[in-house]
């Protein structure tokens, strides 16, 4: 057996362990997940769930925090990243650092801060339901920050921002013209990869949703593992769904674009 | 009143002067080349008259407005960039249509003119690709045809055929100059390429470290360098320090060879005086009523239709360029050799 043989068998080897660490709990959760019925392998855990109201107002809920938070992230993160790269290079590196602080500071830290700086007066964000969605989106967007921005910054660094952007005056654009004709179509795989993954991390969020007393799906989750057997298998197999299909749409519409350009890293 | 001036024009970064003293006047339809070496301050010139750089003090006017403070999106200039620019997410016609777009015209008229800009480049078959279909010189012609469409007052080109091959460039170099011709539109065209703007150029504008050295017609500029570095930037020409016999007469001494200079240069320096003389002046043998020397062949080299040869005078040296026809009979390297110029073809700087 000559030396690349080996390396490639002993490559095998690490992938199929991976794959069973990764796969045989999630295979485990699935089978159990189909064994409400005593005897029968169903989908009655998922009925269950899926005709739950409270499950419909969790997911109706966290889609509707999704999508505004994927909406504010991209009118906040574009064009501010992209003045980064035309006019303040020096800044991207504490900008980057910036960006970072998210991983760094507890999410339980972060919803605490909130509470205790919003949540009494002038600010009483936390008196009405509508008005605590407003810190639940806040926290949304510091937790995607790292995400999207670096699917954004990933994103201008494969395009030459200086010159698109002068070419683009020297035709008579004005800088909405640029950004919104010439900038953003070409970050369209970068924003939507950045889209993606701020979806799945609000979707599955629960700590924010969970102190904030928001009806989202994270808490939902939680709330139903506390008394239910087979259902919050069904949960787990379904939110590991949404993930898979975020990343599924990643790759399907970056196809031909380079792995940086979708995830970001 | 100049269609383009130049005022004083004069910028500095960080403390560093880009360009100092810039003075010009261009006519309508003129085509000037700004010549010189990397760092001559020529692409910061035009990036002023396009807007993207602010002068530190100076004026910029075109057609008798004060554009030096005026947004690049309001100066009715195109620009051609060395990268092309073309906008990825558009097709052909959408970038070339994308000036009128953003002015506000309707789709027809954007749509006819899109039409004209294509047949002018010959590229009507190209209306709906991408440019990452296109190759260099097809993505070039487009984004001339972008910059034209909405018909700008004065056209910027910075080095656009740097990124293409030699033969492609040559017919894209053809291909501009037509079409400027054609358009009769001012144009100011950045180069290091002497050829580019020798055979280009309507008056050239040699710059160097931020100044104008010379301005002038390609044979005005070829024939008659005001400076040593414009002689020896534009063209090959042989630099060789001379002893001056007499000013008046432009009457100099290399060695033991007496030679007579057609005339002075512009900014001809006395204090280290040399004879200046192109390679293509000089031939092989005497010749009455010439400068003749005489010389050891160092080296010959074949470039083709031109032979170069490089012959030791003392401790000068001369080349020569000679054409290689039949007629041509080859010294050897290392044989004495006599050479010839016209004193008219030769100058002291």
């Amino acid at each position: 057996m000559n030396h690349k043989t080996r390396t490639s068998l002993w490559a095998w080897l690490w992938v199929i362990i991976g794959a069973l660490y990764f796969f045989v709990p999630m295979y485990g959760t699935f089978d159990f997940s189909l064994r409400m019925i005593k005897g029968q392998i169903s989908l009655e855990a998922y009925r269950v769930i899926i005709g739950d109201p409270l499950f419909q107002e969790a997911i109706v809920f966290s889609l509707e925090m999704a999508v505004i938070t994927i909406l504010i992230s991209v009118i906040l993160f574009v064009p501010t990243t992209y003045w980064i790269h035309l006019r303040l290079p020096k800044l991207r590196p504490v900008v980057e650092l910036i960006t970072l602080l998210p991983f760094i500071v507890p999410t339980i830290v972060l919803v605490f801060g909130l509470i205790r700086t919003y949540g009494g007066p002038p600010f009483s964000l936390t008196n009405t339901g509508e008005t605590t969605n407003i810190l639940l989106v806040g926290g949304y967007l510091v937790l995607s920050m790292p995400y999207m921005y670096r699917a954004i910054d990933v994103g201008l660094r494969s395009i030459d921002v200086r010159v698109l952007t002068e070419a683009s005056l020297s035709l008579g654009s004005s800088w909405w013209d640029v950004i919104l004709r010439v900038i953003v179509p070409n970050l369209r795989v970068a924003i939507l990869s950045g889209a993606l993954i701020t979806f799945a991390t609000v979707m599955g969020e629960l700590v924010l949703a969970d102190f904030l007393v928001r009806p989202a799906l994270g808490p939902y989750m939680v709330e139903i593992g506390k008394d239910r057997v087979f259902e919050p298998a069904a949960l787990t197999i379904f939110s590991f769904a949404i993930n898979w299909a975020a990343m599924g749409l990643i790759a399907f519409f970056a196809r031909g674009g380079t792995a940086q350009q979708i995830t970001g890293r | 009143m100049a269609f383009l001036e130049f005022s004083h024009l004069h910028k500095e970064f960080s403390g560093s002067i880009a360009v100092q003293e810039f003075n010009l006047d261009v006519e309508q339809g003129e085509f000037i080349s700004f010549l010189g070496p990397s760092g001559c301050g020529k692409t910061t010139t035009l990036r002023m008259v396009a807007g993207f750089e602010l002068p530190s003090s100076g004026r910029v006017t075109l057609a008798g407005r004060d554009m030096t403070y005026v947004p690049p999106n309001k100066r009715n200039v195109g620009m051609v960039f060395q990268s092309y620019a073309l906008f990825p997410n558009m097709t052909v016609a959408e970038n070339i249509g994308y000036g009128l777009k953003v002015a506000g015209k309707p789709k027809t008229k954007i749509k006819h003119r899109v039409d004209e800009m294509l047949a002018l480049i010959h590229m009507e078959n190209f209306y709906g690709r991408y440019p990452g279909m296109l190759s260099g010189g097809q993505q070039q012609r487009v984004a001339l045809a972008r910059a034209l469409a909405f018909q700008p007052q004065a056209l910027l080109l910075d080095e656009p055929l740097s990124a293409l091959d030699a033969k492609i460039r040559l017919e894209l170099r053809m291909e501009i100059r037509r079409i400027q011709q054609q358009l009769g539109i001012t144009t100011i065209y950045v180069t290091h390429d002497q050829e580019e703007a020798l055979s280009l150029s309507d008056r050239i504008v040699v710059m160097s470290q931020g100044r104008i050295e010379q301005i002038g017609t390609p044979y005005e500029i070829y024939k008659t360098p005001s400076t040593e570095f414009v002689a020896s930037f534009v063209g090959q020409l042989n630099l060789v320090p001379v002893k001056i016999l007499d000013m008046e007469a432009k009457q100099g001494q290399l060695g033991e060879h007496i030679f007579q200079a057609g005339r002075l240069a512009e900014k001809f320096s006395p204090e280290s005086p040399c004879l200046a003389v192109r390679p293509e002046e000089i031939n092989l043998g005497h010749q009455d009523g010439h400068n003749n020397l005489q010389g050891k062949v160092e080296s010959i080299h074949y470039l083709g239709s031109i032979v170069r040869i490089r012959v030791e005078v003392g401790e000068a040296h001369f080349l020569m360029d000679l054409f290689n026809d039949h007629k041509l009979i080859m010294p050897k390297v290392g044989e004495n050799c006599n050479f010839n110029f016209p004193a008219e073809a030769c100058w002291l700087i």
